[in-house]
């Protein structure tokens, strides 16, 4: 049975990968209708992928709490809040004033405050990298990042601290491009190994 | 007591337990981090239901399910994710993640093709063009260091080696400085970056200190 399951869903992922690569390049009726009704579908099973990810949340914490674990008063206070919030947000809506109440209320302060603490954080960092690990490339690394805060900061004062950011970019720019076309690459790589099967995440062994 | 007065004593009260991190790790902050993760959570449910879920399966499943007949494939592929959650049956749900991951790969082979490689590609051409330039000099050895930027840093992740007779993988020695060049295109770009987040960061920052604030003198002004 496991055999015949790997099999399938190796058979389902080539398809639906080819077909949806094949109506982006080849604009033959019926390929490009072909792929927005499989792009659909992916979006409505990655929806309910969500859900019983959400799910297992919940069980992972309830287990937590069932076995007394520590941290489990966190566990429960997750279990509550993620219970009401969606229960309350799929019967009345994300656009309920009670519900825009727990964005204006807890996700943005929470997440603009970790955000701020990131600042506190990436100067710890930095230094603990001076500490580690003093080469070229590391003291380039902060130099740079720390010429381009004090040119941002020194823009209104000194106009000309304008041309050494874009000095700076010229450089940063043609590194962010060599990033983003390896990235690009790798992305490639690996989604054709999927569709070749030559890699299946999806249990297919 | 107003919706708004309550969202701002709540924002005010986890802002400050966030905060206490820089005492580090401790009971208020971790209690603020689980609420948040619980809250977000459940707010992404309703927002699945609301906007993929119902108009795009159960809508239209109710209203016409003749003309939507299609629509049961990803509804029973939907249910059978739920087998996931079994470890006894959860071989159900890797069709589902076949189809998720096959056209996920399908996508991502053409965003990185159409969407990054031709476009950078493309840009890193169009740079060389100096037709209308006030300074064409400048552009040109604006376009080659760009050019060799880009160049150097992929070169940077090229780890072909063949064996010495040590035995030891040894990189090419031109290769070898190639890419140590590459390497300090790769700390320009991140320090730039780096910078860039902490500016985010600051910015921040100085939004939730003056909410604590603002929130403070309301609360004195009332």
């Amino acid at each position: 049975m496991r055999r015949i399951v790997s099999v399938f869903s190796a058979i389902f992922a080539i398809s639906a990968g080819i077909l949806v690569l094949l109506g982006y390049f080849v604009r033959i009726d019926p390929l490009p209708q072909v792929r927005d009704l499989l792009i659909d579908w992916t979006v409505i099973i990655a929806g309910a992928a969500v859900f019983v990810g959400i799910l297992n949340l919940i069980m992972v914490h309830m287990e937590k709490i069932r076995t007394r674990q520590k941290g489990a008063g966190y566990g429960a206070l997750l279990v509550i809040s993620l219970f009401f919030t969606a229960v309350y947000g799929v019967v009345f809506g994300p656009e309920d004033p009670l519900m825009r109440l727990s964005v204006d209320a807890v996700i943005i302060p929470v997440e603009g405050t970790l955000m701020a603490l990131l600042a506190v954080t990436l100067i710890y960092a930095s230094i603990r990298l001076l500490r580690r690990r003093v080469d070229i490339a590391s003291v380039i690394f902060l130099a740079v990042a720390l010429a381009f805060l004090i040119a941002v900061v020194l823009i209104p004062i000194i106009p000309v601290s304008n041309s050494f950011l874009q000095f700076l970019a010229m450089f940063s720019r043609g590194g962010a491009r060599g990033l983003l076309i390896g990235i690009a690459l790798g992305t490639l790589l690996t989604g054709l190994r999927v569709l070749f099967g030559a890699d299946r995440p999806y249990g297919g062994n | 007591m107003n919706i708004e007065l309550i969202s701002a004593i709540v924002g005010f009260t986890l802002t400050l337990l966030v905060f206490s991190y820089l005492f580090g790790d401790n009971p208020l902050f971790r209690f603020a981090v689980y609420l948040f993760i619980g809250v977000s959570s459940g707010y992404a449910a309703a927002v699945i239901w609301h906007y993929v879920l119902m108009p795009k399966l159960i809508t239209p499943l109710m209203n016409d399910p003749n003309r939507n007949i299609l629509l049961i494939v990803p509804l029973v592929l939907s249910f059978s994710l739920l087998a996931k959650l079994l470890p006894r049956i959860s071989w159900l749900g890797a069709f589902a993640m076949a189809i998720l991951v096959g056209v996920g790969a399908a996508a991502a082979v053409g965003g990185a093709l159409l969407g990054t490689l031709i476009p950078q590609a493309q840009a890193s051409i169009d740079a060389f063009g100096l037709g209308g330039a006030s300074n064409p000099f400048a552009k040109l050895g604006e376009a080659v260091v760009m050019l060799a930027g880009t160049v150097l840093t992929l070169a940077a992740f090229h780890f072909g080696a063949k064996r010495a007779p040590d035995g030891t993988p040894k990189r090419n020695v031109l290769v070898e400085w190639v890419a140590w060049f590459g390497r300090l295109f790769i700390a320009i770009t991140f320090g730039v970056l780096f910078a860039g987040v902490y500016l985010a960061a600051l910015v921040a920052m100085i939004e939730r200190l003056g909410s604590i604030i603002q929130f403070i003198l309301q609360l004195i002004g009332s």
